[in-house]
């Protein structure tokens, strides 16, 4: 995946990957990439938790505005089933 | 289908599953996977405000149209081919080929996965500008097969998200 958020962004398109194994990011250095220590199959959360998956986007498409050094990896640290979530009410950005 | 064939793809689905339900497995299969190096990381800062973009999904879960062929699972090396999804399409006509992975809650509810239907909806709250075609790979490529992807898919997925004007993309994983 990270291979192709590299193509995608070499033609100029910004690009942010969910990635669940930080070594793999690591070596293939994505331009910007999110990682959760989620199961895999996994990446914005657990079936039919809108809340869950909303926020991860949201932590996402603002990681495309904030993230200046090439090749970040964030890690929320949010734990599998252990994180309360609240709905992102502020989308305005940057 | 010969009898061997269907043994081995029985035993990477249950090796899928197990992947994807034991942590530590998942993360030493990591480790090991012979990913190739990034020496220079490409990177375009994003200056348009979000309401305004047109974003695409891309993910490497082995999603498809129901319509379309699936993922060539015979080959373990697997297989670099894509799919071209439309943003409307309805997640019933959706499906996930991939062995290599326990798929089961992603067909459940494809928005942990490839979130067209929140996207739609973030695009009528005005959150977003728009969407753009979104794209499908079936990760776990191995040589040589990475060669083509990343000669040849990869940069045709690129050129379509550039002619389509898509501002940014979302990519998710297996």
């Amino acid at each position: 995946m990270g291979l192709v958020a590299r193509a995608v962004e070499t033609a100029g398109i910004a690009t942010v990957c969910i990635v669940g194994l930080r070594d793999i990011a690591e070596r293939v250095r994505p331009p910007r990439s999110v990682h959760l220590k989620w199961p895999f199959g996994h990446p914005l959360g657990e079936p039919d938790n809108q809340v869950q998956q909303l926020h991860v986007i949201h932590y996402a498409l603002k990681a495309l505005y904030t993230v200046k050094e090439p090749g970040t990896i964030l890690d929320p640290g949010w734990r599998w089933r252990r994180e309360i979530y609240t709905e992102p009410s502020d989308w305005a950005m940057p | 289908m010969f009898e061997a064939d269907r043994l081995r793809q029985r035993v990477s689905r249950a090796y899928g599953r197990l992947l994807s339900h034991i942590p530590m497995l998942a993360r030493r299969w990591g480790r090991r996977f012979a990913a190739i190096t990034g020496e220079v990381v490409p990177f375009v800062p994003l200056r348009k405000p979000l309401h305004t973009c047109r974003l695409a999904f891309v993910t490497t879960g082995g999603v498809h149209l129901r319509s379309q062929p699936r993922f060539d699972m015979g080959d373990s090396r697997g297989d670099p081919s894509f799919r071209v999804i439309p943003a409307a399409t309805p997640a019933d006509q959706l499906t996930i080929t991939h062995d290599y992975y326990d798929h089961r809650n992603a067909e459940r509810d494809l928005n942990i996965l490839f979130p067209l239907a929140l996207g739609r909806e973030l695009v009528s709250q005005g959150v977003l500008g728009s969407l753009g075609t979104s794209y499908s790979f079936m990760g776990h490529i191995e040589p040589p097969h990475v060669e083509t992807l990343l000669r040849h898919t990869a940069p045709a997925v690129a050129r379509h998200l550039r002619q389509e004007q898509v501002d940014a993309v979302l990519l998710t994983p297996a």
